[in-house]
């Protein structure tokens, strides 16, 4: 059984165990290759009331490799308008390149996510988003961020 | 926050890649390489002709020396064959010197260019069309089947490029003092936007692809791991409280896997399954717990600093002994490498520019800088600090230099 398998099936075990934090819910989990997740920003933040749909997206050797994580973008769901967020739904988030550890977890990565948004003071698309998304790779994992600030 | 995408560079302002796709042949802007055949079609000044012909004769002055150099190198006879069908090069030598045919050019010609040698120019006069060598351009005085035009502007452009890109002082270069002006940099080949040999792409490209690598973990070495402590798991030990942080399951005696019954424990006194930490420490020398470092890290950006930032080292040359305060008490009189640190072998290139004074290869090497891997590649060793680790790791699938002329152009 390949590592990843084992760790996402006890990932899944625990999800449904214990339950996911607030503002987080599985949508599906078919398979151990990709999964969808519902994200909700709680409180006062200049995202209420809106809901956020991740994908993730695992390779065998996930969690020694990253998920490659993005805003689902269709005709159901839209990114968040975000300074680290691309239209495309990609997302620059340090965790989830360079200092990605595989301690973290699907929802650790969620809850992550979930406070970044809420730490959010204005609604903003990153600098540079539309030359981004139109030479974006599909695979997120395959753009290398430089990752400038720590916001 | 910016985007850089591998394995193809793209610049980090205005996200495009480095490598442009011809789409219509006819708008080459490469056009100083096509041999045109007269002066008409190329837009010169009606009096250009008159400043070639001056700069020729300044050229003529200069010769003598030049014409003799031919290096070893240069007629051995290398072959060196581009991979693909846009680029096909063919150079050939023996005594004579060093021919290069490249053939499918993007006007569909092929172009022989015949640099030292003394019965070349014989040679080439039977082909009617030919342009001037390169070499005959340089040797002078010109007989009189060089007379009329004989060196079209943007040939008489492309041999200006490849000398100017010549570094003055090093070899080759004795005859040409540093004129014109030279504004600074034009000494590496880089001229303002521009950059006129390969070395200087070479460098531009480094650059680019060591910041792109800035930040990435460096993994731990094999040293280090064999040196961490090993623990098989028995009843009774205080570890089976204890979670495996990587596939979060709690360490057991009860397993079918007998690795499994290995622990690691890492000097932050972190304990992994053997199997679970070993592939994490190979694409990163740290806890994946709390980023001990085993192995000294690039400076990261953002919230969480690892411990011990202050004895991360992200540039060459910087400190070499560079590890962590009390990591790996065991191991402190071998400190652990990381590969940047690593000295680049100054006598790895059989091209040190610096060596024999020949012209031609020295101007060849120019024009065809990365041409086959380890025969024209060569980076300057001075230290400036525009290479990093990209010139260290000669096996790195790095050192392929996208566009380069071993690519094919589509």
């Amino acid at each position: 059984m390949a590592v990843s398998t084992r760790r996402l099936q006890k990932e899944l075990a625990d999800l449904k165990k214990q339950g996911t934090p607030v503002g987080i819910d599985l949508l599906s989990a078919d398979n151990f290759e990709e999964w969808f997740l519902s994200l909700e920003v709680l409180g006062e933040t200049v995202f209420v009331g809106e809901v956020f749909c991740l994908r993730f997206r695992f390779d065998s050797s996930y969690p020694i490799s990253s998920p490659a994580v993005q805003f689902v973008v269709d005709d159901k769901w839209q990114a968040p308008m975000h300074p680290h967020v691309y239209t495309n739904g990609h997302i620059c988030a340090s965790i989830l390149g360079n200092e990605w550890s595989p301690v973290l977890s699907v929802v650790s990565v969620c809850v992550t996510l979930q406070s970044m948004l809420a730490s959010c003071k204005e609604k903003k698309i990153p600098p540079g988003n539309d030359r981004y998304v139109r030479h974006a790779p599909d695979n997120p994992k395959e753009t290398r961020f430089a990752y400038d600030d720590d916001t | 926050m910016r985007p850089l995408m591998v394995p193809d560079p793209h610049c980090a302002s205005c996200n495009g890649t480095f490598v442009e796709k011809l789409e219509n042949p006819e708008d080459d802007p490469r056009e100083f390489q096509h041999v045109h055949d007269g002066f008409a079609d190329d837009g010169l000044p009606p009096n250009m002709d008159g400043f070639l012909t001056g700069l020729r004769a300044l050229f003529q002055g200069s010769e003598p020396e030049r014409a003799r150099s031919t290096s070893p190198t240069a007629s051995q006879g290398n072959r060196l064959d581009g991979p693909g069908p846009g680029a096909g090069i063919i150079g050939s030598g023996g005594g004579r010197g060093l021919t290069i045919q490249i053939q499918g050019s993007p006007d569909g010609r092929s172009r022989t260019m015949i640099f030292g040698g003394r019965g070349s120019r014989r040679d080439s006069q039977g082909e009617g069309n030919h342009p001037p060598l390169l070499s005959e351009f340089l040797r002078g005085p010109p007989g009189p089947q060089d007379s009329g035009p004989g060196i079209a502007g943007p040939l008489m452009a492309q041999y200006l490029l490849a000398i100017l890109g010549n570094r003055p002082g090093a070899g080759g270069m004795d005859g040409f003092p540093p004129f014109m002006g030279m504004p600074e940099g034009a000494e590496n080949g880089r001229w303002g936007d521009y950059v006129f040999n390969q070395e200087a792409l070479d460098q531009i490209i480094s650059q680019i692809m060591e910041n792109s690598n800035a930040g990435r973990p460096v993994p731990a070495t094999e040293q280090v791991m064999e040196k961490l402590p090993r623990e098989v798991l028995e009843e009774g030990s205080p570890l089976l409280e204890r979670d495996c942080a990587i596939c979060k399951d709690q360490f057991k005696t009860d397993t079918e896997d007998a690795d499994e019954l290995i622990v690691v424990t890492l000097p932050c006194k972190h304990p992994f399954h053997e199997p679970c930490i070993m592939p994490w420490l190979k694409a990163s020398g740290t806890c994946p717990v709390c980023r001990y470092q085993l192995v000294p890290q690039p400076e990261q950006h953002g919230p969480g600093s690892p411990p011990l930032r202050g004895a991360t080292s992200s540039r060459p040359g910087g400190s070499s002994s560079a590890s962590p305060p009390g990591a790996f008490p065991g191991s402190s009189s071998s400190p652990p490498s990381s590969p940047r640190q690593r000295p680049a072998s100054p006598g790895s290139s059989s091209h040190n520019r610096s060596g024999s004074g020949a012209g031609a290869s020295s101007l060849l090497s120019n024009l065809f800088g990365s041409l086959g891997r380890g025969s024209g590649h060569r980076r300057n060793d001075s230290g400036s600090s525009t290479h990093g680790e990209g010139a260290n790791s000669s096996s790195s699938p790095r050192d392929h230099i996208p566009g380069s002329w071993g690519d094919p152009v589509d």
